[in-house]
Order: C-alpha cells, then structure tokens, then sequence
C-alpha cells in the first residue's frame, strides 16, 4: 500500500457547465448537477494569433493549468494527464490518412499526447521538467502520484497537475462505458504542512471483482470530495482502491 | 482574377482559423508572414497543404521561388493562376 500527504494549494475546474469553485461548492453539497454544456473558458491571456490554434481540449487544459499555476507559471514542474488525450484530433488525423488525404501540419503537430504540456511550457516559458500520463480510468489519482513521487524524489516546492478529459468520438462510444463530461481540473499541489489541511492519498490494489469500469470519472470523485466536509472518501477501480482523506493540522 | 483573390484570402482565413479577421482586412499586397498580417511558419506549411488542395497546384516547399510566391496575396495568385495555364 501506498500513502503519501500533501497540501492541495489551488484547485481550478472546468466542465460540465460548472466553471467557477462557487460552481463546484453547489456541486458537491448536491445543489447543481452537470450538464451537457460546451462553453469553452474564454482564455484572454493568450494572444488570439496563438488562441486559434487551441482546441477545446487545449482550451479547458490551458485555462485550468494558468490559473492554478498563477503565481508560479514559469518555473512550476508539471504532469499532464489525459485517458484518452485530444482524441477529436487524434481520429480526425487517423481518418485522413485512411482517406489517402494530406495531414494537417498544424493538427499533426498538436496531436502527440504531451502537446498541451507542451503549449503550455510555451505560453509560459516554463522549462521545468513536465511529463504526460495516460493510465485508463485511474489516471486522474495516477497523476496525483506520480506529481507527489516527482515533487518528493526532487524535493520541488510545489508542483502541478492537470488533468483532462473531453468525450470521445461518436466512433470509439461503444468502448466507453464511464459517463464523460467535457472536463479539465488542474491542481497546484505541495509538501504536506504548508497549510493547515493536510490530504492523503492512499491506493493498494482492489482485491474486489468488479467485472465493469465505475460508471463516474475519478476526477468528478475528487471535487466532489474536496468540495464537501467530508473528511474521507473510498474510490474504487477495476484495480485499485484508492482512499482520499484531509486532517486539520493542529 | 478579383473571384480568385476572394478565394485565396477566404481560404486562408478558414484555413489558419483567423477569428475576427474579414478577406478586406487581408491586404493584396502586404507581407503575410511575420510582418503585415503576421502568419508563422506553421502557418506556411499549412497554407501549402491547403492551396494543393483546392487549386491542384505544385509547391516546392523549400525553394526561393515558393518564398516568393508565398509572399502576399498578389503574389499567390499570381503563382495559381500561372501554374494553371
């Protein structure tokens, strides 16, 4: 089993028609529930000339990644994370090629999956070190670790994490079986004891058989539970178990 | 050649996604690239593919000439239309 803890500094979503933490707050206490809805963030800070290129999958990324990373745009070390990564893209591309059609420079450009890391280290001008994670529908937690083992292992002050997911083309829908939203949350995470909220986050692996994936995406799991009073939360995968729980430091 | 103009300078709005920027925003004459409208190298490459596309047109990507002739909206049409007589 592992246990690690640290102080969730800024936590920014976006999805589902909910856009603001006072969005978020009424999500959890059960007041506002998701909707279809594609409004995309706005993201003024970029220069239109660079924004045309962003699709909604970039947009959602960059406006969740720049606002939790506020203070620290330039030099904070960063893990993308996407299940499935911009797959509108991705299959358009791949249709293309099936259709004998030339490829779009740009869209093949931006097609990799640590492309809107990449975008983001450019806006940015950040240079710290930043990895891309995809790991089925335990990648939200995954990333969490796998910032917190960086941000231990390279004693980082802080680090940040973002994580997105936008529903999949209508041609991969039969293999989905989770509930997808349009959604990306980013969070500007710490060493434990920098706040007066400590987190955990434990996972061993489920020993339970669970013969389907969990119908809701782990990130919706997380801001319902950092959102609530709760003081702790069970999520369970096909494979893992994973606790969440917060302590007030005395 | 004014139908080909309109064209070429709607072609290149849609195909560089230029929100808020109309064809007579596009001068005739000015630079695309860099100064005047301020398109990038990306943008190059993708202009190439699109204008292969709907013009059924050969462009070297590497010589002077295709500098040249990726200069202003003039000077493309001025390359289409020579390339297809």
């Amino acid at each position: 089993m592992l246990s690690l803890e640290f102080t969730i500094k800024q936590c920014v979503a976006w999805g589902g028609g909910l856009t603001t933490t006072q969005d978020w707050q009424s999500y959890a206490k059960g007041e506002k529930i998701l909707s279809d809805s594609q409004e995309l963030p706005a993201l003024k800070q970029i220069p239109a000339m660079q924004r045309r290129r962003l699709s909604p999958f970039a947009k959602l990324a960059l406006h969740c990644a720049l606002n939790a990373a506020d203070e620290c745009l330039t030099t904070v070390p960063s893990v993308f994370a996407s299940r499935h990564g911009d797959l509108a893209k991705t299959s358009k591309l791949i249709s293309d090629v099936a259709a004998k059609e030339v490829l779009s420079p740009t869209q093949f450009g931006l097609s990799v999956h640590n492309a809107v890391g990449g975008l983001f280290s450019i806006y940015t001008d950040n240079k710290a070190p930043l990895t891309a994670v995809s790991a089925g529908e335990d990648t939200f937690f995954t990333a969490v670790v796998d910032a917190l083992c960086k941000m231990s292992a390279n004693e980082y002050s802080q680090i940040l994490v973002v994580f997105t997911e936008t529903v999949v083309p209508e041609i991969y829908q039969e293999y989905i079986a989770q509930d997808e939203v349009n959604i990306a949350c980013a969070l500007l995470l710490a060493p434990a004891g920098q706040s007066n909220e400590t987190y955990s986050l434990t996972v061993q692996a489920n020993k339970a058989e669970i013969p389907t994936e969990t119908q809701q995406m782990q990130v919706l799991d997380f801001l319902n539970f950092y959102h609530s009073n709760s003081e702790d939360s069970e999520i369970s995968s096909k494979r893992h178990l994973w606790k969440l729980s917060r302590a007030i430091n005395v | 050649m004014n139908e080909l103009i309109e064209e070429v300078k709607q072609l290149i709005i849609d195909t560089l996604d230029l929100e808020d920027i109309e064809p007579a925003d596009i001068d005739y004459e000015d630079a695309l690239f860099v100064d005047g409208l301020g398109l990038d190298s990306i943008d190059a490459l993708e202009l190439g593919v699109a204008i292969k596309k709907a013009f059924d047109v050969k462009i070297d990507n590497n010589s002077d000439d295709s500098k040249k002739h990726f200069y202003s909206v003039k000077t493309l049409c001025e390359f289409i239309a020579a390339s297809r007589n």
